[in-house]
């Protein structure tokens, strides 16, 4: 009961690690987009598609240690 | 008696009521409620389309026509020709179909008593692989069988890069099936979760407070009940995030696929 408690908590903890990689990944990358929009309005479209195709790619890896946290 | 304690007590009956279970039929043959909502937002999302594309004018004559020609344009504009560009017509129908399906389960899941059929990963992870499936054979038609494989590595590489480029690009590629899948199942999923949650909190803070003259208890029910409806909000522009970013996703997954490197 112990072992498995710990067990589980550990998942969690190390999801939250894994989550600390895209947050700050996803920040930085909302931050382009947001002074890149501000300097040149007409672009937004163009600029946010980007933002959304990079916040995918680094939420992949938080979204892989969600599901490692599942299935381990 | 101590708020918290029936609070961790009620938690795993909250958890257990995400598990999918039978609602019709036996295990062999019959529907779980995840996919008897699905059915239902399906029948939904066909009558919302079909009922406004019924009466097609060139000025909308009500809102609720006005609304879903909004929505169809939305996609039309924003996610076909802002992200395909040349060629994007023959997308959008796939694109609106992805878009309303998931806005209107995302949105069904957000009423009380119904549950989010993308709440599930069976369900998401069936739209990824659409979408996967969908994005590959446009690729197929447009490079050819070996032209598509040979066109994830992108061109003007020194030979030697090649292979290590192409492998972590088809890895990138199959990854795509699982994160579509598992960015909306874990949104819809987590957020249903906090929301039960907060509202657990708020009940059984109040019920505490009352049976046993718990001042406290009693009190601290208000800020999880303000929580509940800060979050509620939060989770309504999920919902349309969530749908947005998958059809935005696929589209940008289709205009890859088919654009010439």
């Amino acid at each position: 009961m112990e072992i498995a408690l710990v067990l589980s908590a550990l998942k969690v903890v190390g999801y939250g690690l894994g989550a600390i990689g895209p947050g700050i990944g996803i920040g930085i990358a909302c931050y382009g987009c947001c002074v890149g929009t501000a300097r040149q309005p007409e672009l937004q479209g163009r600029l946010f598609t980007n933002f959304i195709l990079g916040a995918a790619l680094a939420e992949a890896l938080a979204l892989i240690g969600f599901v490692l946290a599942f299935i381990m | 008696m101590n708020a918290l304690e029936v609070l961790s007590e009620h938690v795993p009956e909250l958890q257990e009521s995400f598990n999918s279970a039978i609602v019709i039929g036996n295990s062999t043959f019959g529907l779980t409620q995840y996919t008897l909502w699905m059915i239902i937002c399906w029948i939904l999302t066909l009558v919302v389309v079909l009922v406004a594309g019924r009466k097609l004018t060139l000025i909308p004559t009500n809102k609720f026509i006005n609304t879903v020609e909004y929505g169809y344009q939305f996609v039309r504009n924003d996610m076909g020709e802002g992200v395909i560009g040349h060629g994007f017509k023959k997308h959008v129908p796939f694109l609106a179909t992805l878009f309303f399906f998931i806005l209107i389960s995302n949105f069904v899941g957000l009423i009380p008593g119904c549950k989010t059929p993308t709440g599930t990963i069976s369900v998401t992870w069936a739209l990824s692989l659409i979408s996967f499936l969908y994005f590959v054979f446009w690729g197929v038609k447009a490079h050819g069988g070996l032209g598509y494989l040979k066109s994830l590595a992108p061109s003007g590489l020194p030979i030697v890069m090649v292979p290590i480029i192409w492998f972590l690009e088809l890895i990138s590629t199959v990854i795509r099936l699982l994160t579509l899948a598992v960015r909306l199942y874990g949104n819809m999923f987590a957020g249903h979760m906090v929301l039960g949650i907060f509202a657990l909190a708020a009940s059984v803070f109040l019920t505490v407070g009352i049976q046993s003259f718990d001042l406290v208890s009693g009190v601290l029910s208000v800020p999880w009940f303000l929580l509940l409806i800060f979050m509620y909000a939060l989770e309504t522009l999920v919902a349309f995030l969530q749908a947005y970013v998958f059809t935005t996703l696929s589209s940008v997954y289709i205009s890859l696929a088919t654009s010439a490197h």
